[in-house]
């Protein structure tokens, strides 16, 4: 102990922070979509490996030039956020999409779906979303071309598929309807990282379990899907997908666990989360029975994040005492 | 059984192991104090003695001023050396009352019980006689507590609330006090029944003070007269806030922007309500307290009993100094203490601890992610991170009308927040612009 010291630190309070951070949440996220990925790389080959690295170092690269050209620290690019917009973006595209189609759309998410907003926290749309959609628009055929998955789960009949459809565009276009337990366990044509629900749940409840998801809009949306896809259902089964078919096909997993679940860019309030959710679930019927596209999950959550700075602007809270209340007794 | 508790809230760690097991000792006395003239929420005392003149422990040296004030008396033995104008933690300047300090005699000072016949008090020899003995509100808020315990005309009170959350962070003096001393603590409660006439007595302590919960059980026996029932409170920060505290053991909801008075409760301290014992079993006036010294960059954490006016600098040398690593020195605990730059600061009333902590980097801001942490754990049901970009962008109308005057500067939020952002600054410079411009 010195005997004059001066100059200890003044802020003020708090003094003490929690050991959460943002890197640790973007990270933890990238964890849980670890089965996922690895389930993408034993369906559609190893070469899936080389466009997930090229999609996450065309993000980080992305956002670190973009911070460069912007005079600010490049090392935000390492926070996490542009590793999980690398991944899903890929986890969302067909299989044998070229590795160039995966840089562009990664160039694309960053820079117009994030930074040109300002970054982090400010953008409105899911950037992966937002790359998606830019090559689903610019590249219709290369998006839309798919290729059977290896006989993974050898238990389920005819696990070798190999018809090229995927299950969404059979049951819109010729209503035949894939078997719910290999939609479950990902044995089915369809983009990299969306067809094994079973692997997307897991990771997706790790995160509503350590409460980086928010849980409410996870089942708003869900429970949406299957309620409303299921009045279609009982109207004419011989048209409309069941229920059960309609959670587990296509990117309805992937996109309510990992992309309805974004902080940034989907309602925090609960009341907004339940808005978005069940707003989201609509649209992803509409859009898959009624719609030109067989799959409506991306614009489903893409129309709703842009009204998402609303419902956060007018969902207040009431505070602590609003009304005055006195009632006796303890409260536990 | 189900633990007394509000909603929302946060789980820090308490750090409370560090001092929690150790027993109070007294300081020795130092060979100068330091007694600043504002100790309390209000007007600063005004002074009655003049350079030269010799004091003893428990004289009056500065007198209330005002409403809203209190007296202050010498802790020691000694002469008026100067009067000098230094900050107070936090900043603003204030008149220090320098003591050179006659080592033998305050020592040899020794504050007697006296019998008290409880049926000659009334209501307003109570409160003057608090009044008198400067006490205030020795958890932080350092309210004068004559004028808390007074209440407007027609308000009907019919709870004291006696807070033994001690819900900060490192902070164990309070629990000390009810494992050492819980019979002060309740000589000071049966004062203000006899002449408020509480019809319920509810104690709250946090759940990991059992030893505390055991103590005051025990020495209830003794106070059978007392309406008074021990409630324990789950460990959650911050508990000991009076709304909260309020609402978990009467389920009574002060509204916003009023006081517990409004629902019929008062809420004391511990310390407070020994201090006052002590006024009336000791006639000793509020000169000194229990505090806890702790954090990782001091020597030896401890409980310490402290005579007001003591520099920090002689009670962190009892306790062996502090590591050259120490970053910051804290009057507090760790989520609603106050930083201070040098060690030339004194104990006061309100001093419930002082932190040395080391190694605390001042984390980076980075952009909200709208993961709406903050938002779950403000007791009073706040948007935080609302008020934050509101204060950012100057709309402080908006941020008004969000209730942002409603936060007490707990800190759960900013604690909470993955992207460091400094909600209570930001909150703090809206509650400021918002008073001074009178939005």
């Amino acid at each position: 102990m010195s005997d004059k010291r001066e100059g200890f630190l003044l802020t003020s309070s708090p003094h003490q922070f929690s050991p959460a951070s943002t890197p640790q949440i973007m990270y933890t996220v990238v964890l849980t979509l670890l089965p996922a990925m690895i389930m993408s790389v034993l369906f559609f080959g190893a070469s899936v490996l080389l466009l997930y690295v090229l999609g996450v170092g065309a993000a980080m690269a992305t956002e670190a030039v973009f911070k460069l050209v912007r005079k600010q620290s490049w090392r935000s690019s390492l926070d996490g956020s542009a590793v999980i917009t690398g991944l899903l973006l890929v986890m969302s595209l067909p299989p044998n999409v070229s590795p160039l189609l995966v840089v562009l759309g990664s160039v694309v998410a960053i820079f117009v779906g994030k930074e040109v907003f300002g970054g982090l926290g400010a953008n409105v749309f899911n950037p992966a979303l937002v790359g998606r959609a830019f090559l689903a628009a610019a590249y219709p055929v290369p998006m839309t071309t798919w290729m059977a998955p290896h006989a993974v789960f050898g238990f389920l009949a005819g696990a070798d598929a190999t018809s090229g459809a995927t299950p969404l565009s059979s049951a819109k276009f010729e209503h035949t309807f894939e078997s719910v337990g290999r939609l479950f366990f990902g044995q089915t044509g369809g983009s990299i990282g969306e067809t094994c629900a079973l692997f997307i749940m897991i990771g997706g409840l790790v995160l509503i379990a350590l409460r980086i998801s928010r849980w409410r809009i996870v089942a708003s949306y869900l429970g949406t899907v299957f309620v409303f896809g299921g009045i279609f259902w009982l109207i004419n089964p011989q048209i409309y997908p069941s229920p059960i078919f309609d959670l587990f096909a296509g990117g309805l997993m992937l996109g309510a666990f990992y992309m309805a679940t974004d902080m940034v860019t989907t309602p925090y309030s609960h009341l907004g989360g339940f808005i978005f959710g069940v707003g989201a679930g609509i649209l992803v019927v509409v859009i898959r029975l009624f719609g030109g596209f067989p799959e409506g999950v991306m614009y489903s959550i893409l129309l709703m994040n842009s009204i998402t700075p609303l419902l956060n602007r007018s969902i207040n809270n009431r505070v602590f005492g609003a009304k005055p209340s006195r009632t006796e007794g303890a409260k536990s | 059984m189900s633990l007394a508790t509000f909603r929302k809230g946060i789980h820090p760690s308490y750090h409370k192991d560090l001092s929690a097991a150790k027993a109070v000792e007294s300081l020795p006395v130092p060979e100068i104090v330091e007694i600043p003239l504002l100790q309390h929420l209000g007007v600063p005392a005004r002074m009655l003695k003049a350079k030269g003149e010799t004091v003893v422990p428990g004289e009056l040296i500065a007198e209330a001023s005002g409403m809203i004030s209190a007296n202050i008396h010498s802790s020691v033995h000694g002469e008026i050396k100067r009067i000098v104008q230094r900050p107070l933690p936090g900043g603003r300047l204030c008149d220090y009352v320098e003591i050179a300090v006659d080592r033998e005699k305050t020592d040899a000072h020794r504050w007697e019980r006296k019998e008290l016949d409880l049926s000659t008090l009334d209501r307003d020899s109570v409160n003057r006689r608090i009044r008198d003995a400067g006490i205030v509100g020795m958890g932080g808020a350092t309210f004068p507590t004559n004028v808390k315990l007074t209440p407007p005309p027609g308000a009907e009170i019919d709870t004291l609330v006696v807070n033994g959350a001690e819900c900060e962070p490192y902070l164990t003096c309070d629990h000390r006090l009810m494992v050492e001393n819980a019979r002060g603590i309740l000589d000071g409660i049966r004062i203000i029944q006899q002449v408020l006439g509480f019809k319920s007595i509810i104690f709250g302590i946090e759940n990991n003070k059992p030893d505390a919960i055991a103590a005051v059980r025990s020495a209830l026996d003794a106070y059978k007269d007392l309406p008074l029932s021990v409630v324990q409170l789950a460990v959650k920060y911050p508990q000991g806030g009076e709304k909260m505290l309020i609402y978990a053991v009467t389920g009574r909801v002060v509204p916003a922007g009023s006081l517990p008075l409004d629902v019929g409760v008062v809420v004391s301290n511990v310390q407070t309500l020994n201090a006052i014992g002590e006024a009336f079993y000791y006639d000793k006036p509020l000169v000194e307290r229990i505090l806890t010294v702790s954090g990782d960059g001091v020597t030896e954490a401890r409980n310490l009993r402290v005579l007001v006016g003591t520099p920090i600098k002689h009670v962190v040398e009892y306790c062996g100094g502090y590591a050259d690593s120490t970053d910051k020195i804290l009057f507090g605990g760790p989520m609603m203490g106050i930083a201070v730059p040098t060690l030339d600061y004194s104990v006061m009333k309100g001093t419930s601890g002082l932190l040395f902590l080391s190694s605390r980097e001042v984390p980076e801001e980075s952009p909200c992610l709208h993961c709406a942490r903050c938002v779950d754990a403000c007791p009073m049901n706040l948007m935080p991170l609302k008020l934050a970009a509101y204060a950012k962008a100057k709309m402080f109308a908006e941020a008004k009308a969000l209730n942002v005057n409603d936060c007490f500067e707990c800190g759960a939020c900013a604690y909470s927040c993955p992207a460091k952002i400094r909600l209570v600054s930001w909150i703090r410079y809206a509650k400021n612009y918002i008073r001074v411009k009178k939005i």
